[in-house]
């Protein structure tokens, strides 16, 4: 493994010595990232470094890296991932001391058409019948490794098909799971193969409809796996097909999406039951539609989904809800606000993607409206002034899939506004409500109500010399109750930037969450090292939540892009 | 791990050739497939800078560049492109984030929701700002923002101007 990994660097090295030389050899682009942390031993925070299943020996020091590398030449371009776990980070998958090549491409583009023939990712529609992505703090990379081709006739159709073995990405060491094989380069590939093709028709473009802009797109999905008995008789086929149509206007700032999912035959968990699963349809509907312009930005999102479960492979063990949360072969994110402020992320919001038979999925929807008060007006003042407000309230669908025994699973509303005072002095007031389930994957049906205001002011004291300070409180009934947070950061353009916060549970445990760091960035480079106590949570999306365990310890990281 | 670390650390040290702006399709604010080879097509300069609704530095940063580009403009003709790398979760959010901070009037906006983009032009986190020359040639490039960081990004135009 490790040769084979050197030879490819060898390659890399080679193209780039080539590009150095002038030559009409094209140019490689990279980056490089490194995650790095100490644990100390915290008792108060419940972290034991030695507890933990990737720390052995004695061991505190943990490192997440990637190192991506890409050569462009005119037309052609060729492509590799590393990644190196020694070992992985705590709340990630355990992997010990290992490199991995992760990705290896190589793509031909035209003006018309392009071929890629290794490692790729890909999106229909929204996701919600197809996609494959990389998200690195959630530890997924489902990667497709196979061919793909894409066709446009001018801007009138576009085509795109392709074959490919998905990618699981990382998963336990120990861990022995149906349809997992780590033999093929350390790719993490799956024994799953899908196939898809998605067209695209403008017919605005093609009837030369001017001021309105029209498009129907419709995709389809195969997913070929090999069928265990287990699975067989829960009803699953070896070729599961799934498909969406989908129809997207605009018109002079109005705009409207429709979409709809037919994800085939999903495995939903029955505990009752002697093999403890049974298939059934996956279907699911989603609707954007609104107005930007005039300084207006509005936004109504609705979406229903009904055992949309879409794992890349079915576990066919006693069960089969087994597995890592990065198995998921489509994307179905929570359609409501992400938070930035540490208290209003306490208890985010996990979509209901139908995997256990009680709840068949969730229905719901959201609004947002953004507006700029501009300057000049009363109400903008000199500077203007902009205003965000975001209700969304998600319910489960009962057993039937119907709304009938629907049950409030999440609520929120949240409205913030932004306001240049003078020059030096900008700030920021936000106000947000949630009405939040205390299990993450919403099985209990307790509902806790929080209200969270956050003051957030910014002063330049010089062109170079800025503040930031940020007020929060949390008050609640519920779970722990009462909280405040703070946090102060003085920036010293361009380079530098210090910070120290801390998230004061003062309702119930009393546990101080501080924190502080470091940080560096000049030009490719960004370097920032902390300290602090972090609680336990989780780091949602698409539709998965990755538990991040409490710890206590120190990070630095670094990231390097040329 | 060793070797590991020296083979990348040598890896940087050596890279050293001028990048480009490749051909992705991502989407424009109609919701149009964009392919960002066409950026090339005026042949002026542009700050490239990458971002997401939840990227509190990256807001901040391309309102200190709103606010300042009626003044730069004067001294140098050159485009802003802000690619939002929102996913489909955030992407219609993302649309209307923009228009309602005014960004669609100054700004060439393009959303690259399943980051074919960003991977393609090596950003791993974001903000992450490029400067391309008239002839398509990356001659500067940022990661992190920091208030008043936008002065050295006008001086990289500026820069890139001179070298024409």
């Amino acid at each position: 493994m490790k040769k084979v990994l050197l030879a490819t660097l060898a390659v890399a090295f080679s193209f780039v010595s080539f590009a150095d030389e002038k030559k009409d050899w094209g140019y490689v682009s990279a980056s490089l990232e490194s995650n790095n942390n100490l644990y100390v031993e915290d008792v108060v925070n419940n972290f034991y470094p030695s507890e933990q299943p990737q720390l052995k020996d004695g061991n505190t020091f943990a490192t997440n890296n990637y190192l991506k590398v890409d050569w462009y030449k005119d037309r052609l371009s060729a492509g590799m991932q590393v990644e190196g776990y020694f070992p992985s980070l705590v709340g990630f998958a355990v992997s010990q001391n290992k490199m991995t090549l992760s990705n290896l491409y190589l793509s031909w583009k035209d003006k018309s058409y392009s071929v890629t023939a290794g490692s790729f990712y890909e999106q229909f529609g929204s996701g919600l019948l197809f996609r494959s992505w990389e998200d690195r703090m959630l530890g997924l990379n489902n990667a497709m490794l196979g061919v793909r081709a894409t066709y446009g006739w001018e801007d009138k159709i576009a085509f795109k098909a392709f074959w490919g073995i998905p990618r699981l990405g990382k998963i336990d060491d120990n861990t022995a799971m149906m349809g997992y094989t780590d033999s093929f380069f350390g790719l993490g590939l799956t024994d799953v193969q899908v196939a898809g093709a998605d067209l695209s028709v403008s017919l605005s473009n093609l009837l030369n409809m001017e001021t309105v802009n029209l498009d129907l797109e419709g995709s389809v999905i195969n997913k070929h796996e090999a069928m265990a008995e287990a699975l067989a008789a829960a009803g699953c086929k070896e070729n599961n097909i799934g498909w969406s149509g989908r129809l997207n206007m605009e018109y002079d700032g109005f705009f409207f999406k429709g979409e709809y999912v037919d994800a085939g035959k999903q495995i939903v968990s029955v505990p009752a039951a002697m093999n403890g699963r049974k298939a059934e349809n996956g279907n699911a509907q989603l609707v954007e539609l609104g107005y930007n312009g005039r300084g207006l930005g509005l936004t109504v999102t609705g979406r229903r989904m009904e055992r949309m479960n879409q794992r890349i492979y079915n576990y066919a063990g006693a069960d089969p809800g087994y597995g890592t949360s990065v198995n998921m072969l489509s994307y179905r994110p929570a359609m409501s606000t992400q938070y930035t402020y540490m208290l209003m992320t306490l208890n985010p919001y996990s979509p209901q993607v139908g995997d256990k038979v009680i709840k068949a999925g969730e229905i719901g929807g959201q609004v947002d409206a953004f507006y700029n008060f501009r300057r000049g007006t009363r109400v903008g003042g000199k500077r203007g002034m902009k205003v965000h407000a975001n209700f969304s309230s998600w319910h489960s669908l009962d057993e039937k899939g119907s709304v009938e025994g629907s049950e409030l699973l999440f609520r929120d509303f949240s409205f913030d506004v932004e306001k240049q005072w003078t020059r030096k002095f900008k700030s920021t007031l936000m106000y947000c409500y949630q009405n939040y389930n205390k299990n993450h994957d919403m099985t209990g049906l307790y509902i806790g109500k929080s209200h969270v205001v956050v003051a957030d002011m910014l002063y330049k004291w010089s062109s170079k010399l800025s503040s930031r300070l940020e007020l929060q409180y949390l008050s609640s009934k519920d779970d722990q109750k009462d909280w405040m947070a703070g946090l102060l950061e003085v920036n010293f353009a361009p380079h530098w930037s210090v910070f120290a916060s801390d998230m004061w549970n003062h309702g119930d445990t009393g546990l101080h969450y501080y924190n502080g760091g470091v940080s560096f960035s000049m030009s490719h480079l960004r370097v920032a090292a902390g300290y602090g106590r972090y609680r336990a949570g989780y780091i949602c999306s698409g539709g998965v939540c990755r538990a991040i365990p409490a710890y206590t310890g120190a990070n630095l990281s670094l990231t390097a892009s040329f | 791990m060793k070797t590991f670390l020296l083979s990348l650390a040598a890896l940087f040290v050596t890279v050293a050739a001028s990048a480009q702006v490749p051909s992705v399709k991502v989407e424009n604010s109609k919701g149009e497939s964009f392919d960002t080879a066409a950026l090339l097509e005026e042949g002026t300069p542009m700050i490239i800078s990458f971002w997401s609704t939840t990227c509190k530095p990256c807001i901040r940063e391309l309102e200190a560049v709103y606010e300042a580009l009626p003044d730069w403009l004067e001294e140098v003709d050159f485009r802003v492109v802000a690619v939002s790398t929102d996913d489909s979760r955030q992407l219609a959010k993302a649309k209307s984030f923009a228009e309602g901070r005014g960004w669609g009037s100054d700004f060439t906006l393009l959303f690259d929701k399943n980051q074919d983009f960003m991977r393609a032009m090596n950003v791993t986190v974001v903000p992450h700002v490029f400067v391309v020359d008239a002839k398509g040639k990356v001659v500067f490039s940022h990661t992190a923002y920091v208030q008043g960081g936008e002065v050295e990004l006008f001086e990289a135009v500026k820069k890139s101007v001179r070298k024409k």
